[in-house]
């Protein structure tokens, strides 16, 4: 076994504070995906349908590539193909250069940790902001995320307290929501100041060319849409075939990484800004990185490229729960990337096998990772792969396992037994006058006092072997066997769920209206029903209970008739956001929008970019207000990705209630880089329905 | 018609539980079966299948379907994790040989846990065992997760007479085992085992119930070297008591 990672073990073992922290990881992130499943109709067979379709996707990689890059580049998206993590870093740096940045933010992205892309530009001269507010908390601390999705779980609020006080000089506090508000007022200026914006990709789908990011706290949304140059960073498995799909994959992913129906932002991104969009990057570029994903592939690993990176895996993993994600780590003690289950098959699987194998044996092969996985990878199976020496450039035929010489001679041993009834018995009669003897020196005490050295004996004793096998007694006490032809009928879970796919149509009779207020008053949004004539009056109630004076709205095309009319007239100065006046305009407390749709089931609304649209309206502001008509709810994601509007904006969003984070001690914290307050008015009469038909 | 069950008793009964091994097999009996020992068994290979060392387990796994071949009828195994082994992971072991995967899906077809096969093979809950006082159950991972059983177990125990079941909790958790595991990584294999051992204080039961001898080893070794009075049994013991 590498030393390094024992000697880390050990380290995560002894500290009391990391202990603490990955315990209410486990306990909290293991209760909220269950009762986020619990919502679905017929989670199973949800996981199974999306099984098959990484499946599809992984072993048709080529052509669903090609039909990805193929609608990237038709809707205008500059794609560029890394071969490796070199590669990609020079693609960047490239970009950057051309473009004569200086200050980059980055969203979260995997990838980039992978390629070890801040190190790199920083030693090229770039100043490089991870946004994310855990992530931002690793940065400052020269650290590496600790989990994949809450990149500082291993910290509790002292810590974070702390450090604030040593690099933002902030005066010491252990209240999160003063910490949460701190970055947030230093990451504004970063966002804002940006030059180029690089966040990573949840998902690319392949028949539109969309790529989908997800983020709660909003700093996804920042990074995509207020800088000049957007760079994505995507594996190259990251694929999807169909819009289904991604509505499929988006029903699993948020609920399997922090419980949440949908994620508080869900962007999906198409084109960089237009001539008559109002704001948006000028340019965006995917990188698309393999890195090694192709051979993984085409090894006997590449069910590993199936993860969609929810990070239930960790959570459920009980030995990630006892050492954490920093102990993860390759001989070399640098640590691994990608830590738990997924991480102990993918690092071997991408960094190799001599580099980072060891992983794979630290897993009782429980099975809890493969239960909580969204897309059933068959974990333990890799495991066990990865531990018979199976990886990338190690067929079957010449895997050479390598499990540490004393295990492996103590077996050799065993399996010479077991391989000959004779032998197996004779060791078993030696076993058991061990046990006797043994039994005798304790004056009775039937238990073994093993040393600590032999593994077993560190925590345990072990029962003495009895004197006499099962197999002596039963020979002594049998005088014959009876053979009998038998039918029996198949195993009850042999067969594979294969009935066909559920039906996705609504099956609720309940009011669409009222499902939609009750999930959105859950995220903490907050609902109002209106006529159309009237929307000015709550709008402007809401903005004189803040005492706010004004606001940032799309055009008066896209909202309906007399709004903007009727709230000048009271007052508010009313101000169209456009990349041009965004920095002086960036303290507005408010924001009014339109909405293309919502989904009554997560209490989620869409907002779509384009002319007269612009999307910092949304994003920038304390406070969200949105217009939504009653007949754009729908039931379902898998209903509103159908809408054509989608297809025609350079950027949507499906937001879920306010922006928020829970990256501190998972201690949930609203408003974080997007608005703190969400408040939906939803339009309920005939009228509406005319009055914005051909608007959004 | 009788059914005759090939019983295979894996290693760890074998050798250390032997008593365990003969409750087995007076359950069976009383539950109406006829058991068989196919002699040549040993051990299914999860040992060195675990370790990474293949060309071993394969070793032992043919010796586990030859020893079996001659005995037609239902294989009934006292252990979720080598009942599991057989069903699920021989395929595996045998991917890229035609003629061993062939017998061994043969086997793996008629390979039953003991608890499965009582309730939904022979019909039986109720064995007539009675035990006085409160028992609480571990659901074995390779069990639970790997066959899907965690019913049987259960309606075996609730038939148990005088019994009072408490139910444990996280009973799911892995306890620590995992075979080499224990022996490679003592120290995260111990953490895991001390939440176990805390839950169980947890239940108030003295007695916890668990379908795999690798489990009962296991917790009961921690239990014995903490001067715990608790202790882990194999339901066949249970379910033996009248």
């Amino acid at each position: 076994m590498a030393n390094e990672f024992h000697a880390h073990i050990k380290t995560s073992l002894a500290d009391a504070n990391l202990q603490l922290a990955l315990d209410a990881n486990s306990e909290k992130r293991i209760k909220v995906r269950q009762i986020a499943f619990e919502s679905l109709p017929n989670p199973q067979q949800l996981r199974m349908r999306a099984h098959d379709v990484r499946a599809r996707v992984i072993d048709h990689l080529d052509s669903y590539l090609e039909q990805f890059i193929t609608h990237a580049l038709d809707n205008g998206i500059v794609i560029h193909h890394a071969v490796d993590a070199h590669q990609a870093i020079e693609i960047v740096s490239e970009i950057a250069f051309k473009q004569g940045a200086k200050l980059i933010a980055k969203a979260k992205t995997m990838v980039s940790e992978e390629i070890k892309l801040n190190h790199a530009l920083e030693k090229q001269g770039f100043q490089v902001v991870e946004t994310d507010l855990g992530e931002y908390i690793v940065q400052l601390r020269g650290e590496a995320p600790s989990h994949i999705i809450t990149p500082a779980v291993h910290l509790r609020r002292q810590d974070v307290g702390k450090l604030f006080e040593d690099k933002l000089g902030l005066p010491y506090t252990e209240d999160i929501s003063l910490m949460t508000n701190a970055a947030r007022h230093t990451l504004r200026q970063i966002f804002l100041d940006a030059d180029i914006g690089i966040s990573g990709v949840n998902f690319g789908v392949a028949e539109t060319g969309t790529i989908c990011v997800v983020t709660n706290e909003g700093n996804g949304r920042m990074v995509t849409t207020v800088p000049r140059t957007h760079i994505a960073l995507m594996g190259i498995e990251r694929i999807v075939p169909t819009m289904d799909d991604l509505a499929l994959m988006l029903s699993l992913l948020p609920r399997s990484a922090t419980g949440q129906k949908l994620s508080v932002y869900t962007s999906l991104i198409m084109s960089p800004r237009r001539a008559d969009d109002p704001d948006g990057p000028q340019e965006r570029h995917i990188i698309l990185v393999d890195n090694g994903r192709l051979k993984v592939r085409d090894s006997e690993l590449r069910e590993i490229l199936f993860c969609i990176r929810c990070g239930s895996c960790l959570n459920a993993c009980p030995v990630f729960r006892e050492i954490g994600g920093h102990a993860y780590v390759g001989k070399d003690g640098k640590g691994s990337t990608y830590p738990g289950p997924v991480g102990s098959v993918l690092a071997p699987a991408l960094f190799g096998q001599d580099e980072y194998g060891h992983l794979a044996r630290a897993s009782s092969l429980c099975g809890a990772c493969k239960e909580a996985c969204p897309v059933d990878i068959d974990l333990p199976k890799l495991l066990l792969r990865v531990r018979a020496g199976i990886g990338v450039n190690q067929p079957r035929n010449i895997a050479k396992p390598n499990p540490p010489n004393m295990l492996a001679m103590g077996l050799s041993l065993f399996t010479l037994a077991a391989t000959s009834p004779r032998r197996f018995a004779f060791a078993q009669r030696m076993v058991g006058i061990f046990g006797t003897i043994s039994t005798m020196i304790t004056k009775g005490d039937p238990w073994i006092h093993l040393p600590a050295f032999s593994g077993w004996g560190y925590s345990k004793d072990f029962p003495s072997p009895a004197a006499n096998s099962f197999r002596t007694r039963y020979r002594t006490q049998v005088k014959h066997e009876v053979y009998e032809e038998t039918d029996l009928p198949p195993h009850s879970d042999s067969a594979r769920d294969n009935s066909p796919e559920p039906d996705v149509s609504s099956h609720y009779d309940e009011d669409l209206v009222a499902i939609f207020a009750n999930e959105l008053q859950a995220l903490g949004g907050k609902f109002r029903i209106s006529s159309t004539e009237e929307v000015w009056q709550p709008i402007l109630e809401i903005l004189q209970s803040h005492g706010i004076h004004e606001i940032l709205a799309w055009n008066e095309d896209t909202l309906p008739d007399m709004l903007l009319r009727k709230l000048y007239e009271a007052g508010i100065q009313i101000i169209f956001p456009t990349s041009e006046n965004i920095r002086e305009n960036s303290q507005v407390r408010a924001g009014l929008s339109g909405t293309a749709g919502a989904i009554a089931e997560t209490g989620s609304i869409l907002i779509l970019g384009g002319p007269g649209r612009p999307l910092t309206a949304s994003l920038l502001p304390e406070i969200h207000i949105a217009i939504l008509r009653e007949k754009d709810i729908f039931m379902q994601l898998s209903q509103l990705v159908k809408l054509e509007g989608i297809k025609q904006a350079p950027a949507a969003v499906l937001i879920s209630g306010p922006s928020r984070t829970a990256d501190i001690e998972m201690t949930l914290t609203i408003g974080v880089h997007g608005p703190g307050e969400l408040d939906i008015i939803c339009l309920r009469d005939n009228h509406a329905n005319v009055a914005m038909d051909n608007r959004l | 018609m009788t059914t005759t069950v090939q019983l295979f008793i894996t290693c760890i009964i074998d050798t250390i539980y032997p008593e365990t091994g003969e409750a087995v097999v007076r359950i069976l009996e009383k539950a109406g079966a006829r058991v068989s020992f196919p002699p040549n068994q040993t051990c299914c290979g999860q040992p060195a299948f675990n370790a990474g060392l293949r060309a071993q387990a394969r070793k032992m796994a043919t010796q586990t379907i030859q020893a079996f071949e001659p005995y037609p009828g239902p294989v009934v195994v006292p252990s979720g994790s080598c009942a599991a082994m057989i069903r699920h992971t021989y395929a595996e072991l045998f991917a890229e040989d035609p003629e061993w995967l062939q017998r061994a899906s043969t086997l793996a077809s008629r390979t039953y846990e003991f608890s499965e096969f009582l309730v939904d093979k022979l019909g039986v809950t109720d064995l007539g065992a009675s035990y006085e006082g409160k028992l609480t159950y571990h659901s074995s991972c390779h069990l639970l997760r790997g066959m899907g059983v965690d019913r049987q177990p259960r309606a075996l125990l609730a038939a148990v007479h005088n019994a009072e079941f408490v139910e444990l909790p996280n009973t799911a958790d892995c306890c620590g085992f995992g075979g080499i595991f224990s022996i490679e990584h003592p120290e995260i294999s111990d953490a895991m085992l001390e939440r176990k051992i805390e839950n169980l204080e947890k239940s108030g039961a003295p007695i916890v119930v668990s379908c795999d001898a690798g489990c009962v080893t296991n917790i009961n070794g921690g239990l014995h070297r903490k001067h715990k009075n608790q202790r882990a049994v194999h339901i066949a013991d249970i379910l033996d008591k009248v």
